[in-house]
């Protein structure tokens, strides 16, 4: 990808992503590997399907949570927020 | 976002292969054809990136001026499909930015291309970060550019297997070892129903195994990946094991061997995307792959007048077969929409020749497909703990205990007893594994009522009472 980087927040940190990317690849190309917890075990969550099916991605964005990553383009500016407190790789 | 038609001539759903080439042939009489697709950009699965430079255009479908006339929405979910008198209404959500937007169109014909996700089997550990389907991975580099780990293990079964592979070496990735279930040497026993697709593909396997040659990936055949692990105090992919398996996938026993990696890829074939289908009640049946697949005529008609559908729907089988599927959908939803004054058949020469080439492609694909089954027997043997249904965090134990305890005899019983396929994913993940735990062969009626979803994608409440007012 050789546009322009644009910034988005995940987690409060500003991070230069390549517009075009889903929010999930964003996340991953920080080295975060999941963004959320499961409501029984409170076990952290990823990128699974990768296309929508399996809603493991779920993040909060822009103060909206459930929102699938690996769906939504970033928009320069986004504020991306791990949910339930997500472990880091 | 762009105001949309409320109603159309013809509405595809799905702006892949098969999509793409239905919408461009039933746009050749001016019929006002609308295209729907969840994603941000069309091309569908195959194509992630190749729509920008230059457009991409399936085969056959060239003609520039035809697509400016053909209104392409993107970021829309069809969730649900039901018939009104002579017309079918889908109903329509927006994308993840914009889930309060909701809408309906009514078409005349309505052409179903939804296409398939990977097929999933429960294995320890497979709920971990760092797991991902082998279409994931994929979309994720061909998409966005990143890769899904820095030391990938690919496993699971079929030729798709290595497509993923080189998407991962090609973008610098690093491939451990591809773990292929079957043994392809099977493909000898289906060599004539191969040909002459199989010709054409021959080249495509000669460019694989140049990957696998030049990155010196191994590709352990007849090997299954066991259990998944994390680190001690990281539940996220550190290490897989893997085994030599026997024809049912049972391990051997003494064949382990451990792969340190973090990130493993999962795909046991595709499961086609039947909600919209199941929804208009289209008859279905199982394809050689094991899934459920919509019944359709030489036309691809499916059983309920003015629906049709094209691409994985109908059996899966690749983006090529999508394409010419589509192609014939699209000429088709044409043939149906002119009075009867002006109906007049479709070119013989034009339709022979894709009647023809759909034909060795679905002969091609089910070749494939009993040369890479997925049975799925073992799946009760493994530990108790694996974790089925990935939503509600349902383990095996608890799935065989209503199997055995309680009585359970199919896949619905188990759901209402355990939860598993209730949650976020609506069985689309646990389906193939908790079908494969019910006693005696999956039924095609098990499987319809697995696939059909009264609401494909989540709808806020918010949305709904504001439809109310309106």
């Amino acid at each position: 990808m050789s546009d322009p980087l644009c910034t988005v927040v995940i987690d409060g940190r500003p991070v230069q992503v390549s517009p075009g990317m889903s929010v999930a690849a964003a996340m991953m190309s920080t080295g975060l590997r999941a963004w959320r917890t499961t409501r029984h075990g409170q076990a952290p969550r990823g990128l699974f399907c990768g296309i929508g099916a399996c809603f493991d991605c779920l993040v909060m964005l822009n103060g909206e949570p459930n929102v699938r990553a690996c769906l939504v383009t970033v928009e320069p500016g986004d504020a991306i927020t791990t949910q339930g407190g997500a472990t880091n790789d | 976002m762009t105001e949309l038609a409320a109603e159309c001539d013809v509405l595809v759903i799905g702006a892949g292969a098969a999509g793409l080439s239905a919408a461009y042939e039933a746009a050749a009489d001016g019929n006002r054809v609308v295209v729907i697709d969840a994603n941000a950009r069309p091309g569908g699965q195959y194509h992630r990136r190749g729509v920008k430079d230059p457009p991409y255009f399936p085969a056959g479908t060239t003609d520039a001026q035809r697509w400016a006339n053909i209104a392409t929405y993107m970021g829309w979910q069809a969730y649900a499909a039901d018939l009104d008198g002579d017309l079918v209404v889908v109903r329509l959500r927006g994308d993840e930015r914009h889930r309060n937007d909701l809408h309906a169109v009514s078409t005349r014909v309505l052409v179903v291309a939804t296409g398939a996700v990977d097929r999933q089997l429960a294995i320890p550990g497979w709920q971990r970060p760092g797991v991902m389907a082998g279409g994931g991975a994929q979309s994720l580099i061909k998409g966005s550019g990143v890769l899904p780990g820095r030391r990938t293990l690919v496993t699971g079964t079929g030729p798709f297997l290595l497509a993923v592979t080189a998407a991962i070496v090609q973008a610098g990735g690093e491939v451990a070892a591809v773990i292929e279930a079957n043994q392809p040497r099977r493909l000898i026993r289906h060599a004539a129903q191969l040909m002459p697709t199989g010709l054409m593909k021959s080249g495509e396997a000669l460019k694989f195994a140049a990957i696998l040659a030049r990155h010196r990936i191994p590709y352990l055949t007849g090997h299954r990946v066991t259990e998944i692990h994390g680190a001690e105090d990281d539940a996220a992919v550190a290490s897989a094991v893997v085994h030599r398996v026997d024809e049912q996938w049972r391990p051997i026993e003494g064949s382990a061997r451990t792969f340190e990696v973090d990130c493993v890829t999962l795909g046991f074939g595709f499961t086609a995307q039947l909600d919209l289908l199941m929804q208009l009640d289209c008859e279905a049946v199982q394809s050689a792959d094991g899934g459920l697949a919509v019944c359709v005529d030489d036309n691809q008609m499916t059983s309920v007048p003015r629906v049709l559908a094209a691409g994985e729907t109908t059996g899966v089988g690749g983006v090529d077969l999508a394409a010419v599927e589509g192609r014939i959908a699209g000429i088709q939803a044409c043939h149906l929409l002119r009075t009867d004054g002006q109906r007049t058949q479709p070119d013989s020469k034009v339709m022979t020749g894709l009647y023809r080439r759909r034909g060795h492609l679905r002969r091609f694909a089910k070749a494939l497909a009993l040369s890479f089954p997925t049975p799925t027997a073992w799946v009760a043997e493994q530990t108790g703990d694996t974790m089925v249904c990935r939503c509600e965090e349902v383990s095996l134990t608890t799935v065989l205990e209503a199997r055995d305890d309680l009585g359970a005899t199919d896949a619905r019983a188990i759901k209402l007893l355990t939860r598993a396929g209730m949650g976020w994913c609506q069985g689309r993940m646990c389906s193939y594994t908790v079908e494969g735990l019910c006693p005696g062969p999956t039924s095609v009626a098990s499987q319809k009522a697995a696939a059909n979803r009264p609401i494909g994608v989540p709808i806020p409440l918010g949305a709904v009472a504001k439809q109310g007012r309106a």
